[in-house]
């Protein structure tokens, strides 16, 4: 920007504000990730479907939690008496109410297990960093800066629309009353949005606190979007570079490069062994845990691993 | 004194070379090592550096391609279970003699350019060479090889790291190796009409950092500028500790110039098993481990990272090979680096080329 120092230092107005704020969202949003993309064109096997709803459970779980915190913050009783109808929908008034018993309606309709959902043990580990990363987001913000990061909100009513039309159309195995989850949803997201961008726009009163909740917002869309990477990632079915050459039979076991080799310990030649471009990484780990059940951190260990040896180049998606 | 394991054997197949390079890592009196090992000896020493450990080896010179039994040295690398890795400069194999050593078990390849630009990168190498060895990258990839391109960075090229960085994406490269000089050989020779400034380095350092976050390929290595840095390199990852390097006369040496150093001994290959030449030769042990320090090394806490730095650094710059390594800031004699560096500044002399004669 050209403006000299004065012009840049005051608060845009609030339009304008807004206009960013979904800017943000029509950029960074978790609509353009290519797993939604997939989800909403038919694309996901049963499998992924299940992971992804197995998965985003654990989102559920922390979102009363979030706006807990965001509760604790408030000093405005009518913020509070406004903000605490979240977690009403959420939780419900009563046992078998609110959205995250909707969300497991929706767990049953995919033809998951119920309490196996509960228990949180499929969850992946890059999955729980991202939600526990927002959770700490706001626990470490300000009141105003927390709000904005739920302002995803703002772009939460049309994927819904959007997701509901794909399931009826692609996924006719998932029973319909499954859905109403995200039906409450178009109603409830655009509702609390307005409420978030309303406090947002009128407390952000310096450009420096629009700009704190700019960041705020776009944390949160790379928050969704690791989400996303790693139930994708659980998907998909390594195999070895043909680049690499595995020793992994050497008494210390490893993989050698162009010009590099990565030492492999632990149960890291066993993983990699099992990478036959034929099983899923979700597949690979549970083997793991199956293997190890005295090894608390087989799951995770080995879906980090994997992500890890992606990095590095050592696994490559399949051919 | 225990040896550590090598895990990669550098084998220089023959110092000869038809480029002239002014920063040329070989040995200033290269033309005096005669290439004595062949493609049986080469093999013997790839098994008995397996036994030792080694994993990978890198085939380099000089230009090994020049080495009259290249195939042969390559299905013996491969027969030893190492994974094979060839460094040339490209101007000197076609592609059809790239497809047979990838039949006899070539698995990666590095080819170097000395530039972004045609000119300036044939002005470096002292010879016309940049279409060929383009051309030669482009075969690599044509084959299904991994491409490694290796710049060599100084003051005439630093400014054009993007350009560097664009040209390893339209090649496929997997790996950019932008190796700012070392300055010792030829670059010794050379190191006022190479040496940087410090501001050069900055910017292109940033341009690096760039490129990263753009793509995550190529990954790029920054060999990070010594001079300019107030802390030594780890020179080859410590004395003897990972990397054996096998010259062509077959002298087992901790690293490509060490054998330089006045004073040690190393020993020959195959005179002596590979295996005696690593853990017993009496210079491989001169610097091994960090008995040999002196102060401010031996009680410094980075000394587990730099490894006390080069060797040959100190010897050049210092005449005693166990003194500290003047690039440190801590070093007694780092005043010799600073007086190199204000050089830098100013107006840049002509070049040596390796191919010169002996100079003086």
């Amino acid at each position: 920007m050209s403006a000299g120092p004065a012009v840049a230092d005051a608060p845009l107005p609030p339009g304008e504000f807004e206009a960013r704020l979904r800017r943000i969202g029509d950029e960074r949003y978790h609509h353009r990730h290519p797993f939604n993309l997939r989800m909403h064109e038919g694309a996901l096997t049963r499998e992924e479907i299940r992971t992804w709803v197995a998965n985003r459970y654990y989102y559920q779980t922390r979102i009363p939690r979030k706006d807990s915190l965001i509760l604790a913050k408030a000093q405005d009783p009518e913020f509070r008496r406004a903000w605490i109808s979240r977690i009403h929908d959420h939780d419900g008034r009563q046992p078998g109410e609110g959205g995250l018993e909707l969300w497991l309606a929706l767990a049953d309709a995919v033809g998951l297990d119920r309490a196996r959902v509960e228990s949180l043990a499929d969850v992946l580990p890059g999955v729980r960093r991202a939600c526990d990363a927002y959770v700490e987001l706001v626990s470490q913000s300000d009141l105003l800066t927390a709000v904005a990061s739920s302002l995803t909100e703002l772009f939460a009513g049309d994927i819904m629309a959007v997701r509901i039309a794909a399931f009826e159309k692609h996924y006719p195995w998932v029973r319909t009353e499954g859905l109403r989850y995200f039906r409450t949803r178009t109603v409830q997201a655009p509702a609390d949005a307005a409420f978030g961008l309303a406090f947002v726009v009128s407390e952000a009163r310096t450009r420096a606190d629009q700009q704190r909740c700019e960041a705020a917002l776009v944390r949160k869309c790379e928050i969704l979007w690791s989400l996303l990477d790693a139930v994708e990632a659980a998907g998909v079915s390594p195999r070895l570079s043909p680049h690499a050459q595995p020793r992994l039979g050497d008494a210390d076991p490893m993989v050698v490069l162009p010009e590099r080799a990565v030492k492999l310990t632990g149960s890291a030649a066993e993983i990699l062994s099992l990478c036959d471009g034929v099983r899923s990484a979700l597949e690979i780990a549970g083997i793991l845990r199956e293997r190890h059940p005295g090894a608390p951190g087989a799951w995770d260990d080995a879906h980090d691993f994997l992500a890890a040896m992606r990095r590095q180049g050592v696994l490559l998606p399949p051919a | 004194m225990d040896a550590p394991r090598p895990y990669n054997l550098v084998a220089e197949l023959t110092y000869r070379c038809p480029l002239q390079c002014v920063y040329c890592s070989n040995p200033v009196g290269w033309r005096d090592v005669p290439d004595a090992l062949g493609a049986d000896l080469w093999t013997q020493a790839f098994h008995e550096a397996a036994a030792l450990g080694v994993v990978h080896v890198g085939l380099t010179g000089g230009e090994p391609t020049l080495h009259p039994q290249l195939g042969e040295i390559v299905a013996g690398a491969a027969a030893a279970g190492l994974y094979v890795h060839l460094v040339t400069a490209g101007t000197t194999l076609a592609r059809g003699g790239l497809a047979a050593l990838r039949a006899r078990g070539l698995r990666s390849v590095q080819v170097s350019i000395q530039d972004a630009q045609p000119e300036a990168s044939d002005r470096i190498a002292g010879a016309r060479c940049f279409d060929k060895k383009l051309a030669f990258a482009e075969a690599v990839r044509a084959e299904g090889l991994p491409l490694t391109l290796n710049v060599v960075l100084h003051r005439h090229n630093l400014g054009r790291v993007g350009e560097i960085v664009a040209l390893a994406r339209r090649l496929g490269a997997l790996r950019l190796e932008l190796a700012n000089a070392q300055y010792d050989g030829w670059a010794f020779l050379n190191r006022a009409a190479l040496l940087p400034t410090r501001e050069q380095i900055d910017a292109a350092a940033e341009v690096v950092a760039r490129a990263r976050e753009e793509a995550r390929e190529p990954e790029i290595l920054w060999v990070l500028p010594d001079y300019h840095r107030d802390r030594p390199k780890p020179c080859m990852g410590g004395w003897a500790r990972r990397t054996l390097v096998l010259a062509p006369d077959g002298r087992a040496l901790p690293c490509q110039a060490a054998g330089e150093l006045p004073g040690l001994e190393f020993w020959r290959f195959p005179e002596h098993s590979l295996a005696a030449c690593w853990r017993d030769a009496p210079g491989m042990n001169a610097f091994r481990g960090e008995g040999w320090m002196r102060e401010p090394c031996r009680s410094c806490p980075e000394r587990a990272r730099d490894f006390g730095g080069c060797r040959c650094q100190a010897h050049r710059l210092t005449g005693d090979a166990g003194a500290t390594d003047p690039a440190c800031a801590l070093a007694p004699q780092h005043g010799v680096v600073l007086a190199a560096r204000a050089e830098a500044e100013r107006a840049a002399p002509d070049f040596v080329y390796r191919g010169s004669p002996r100079p003086r």
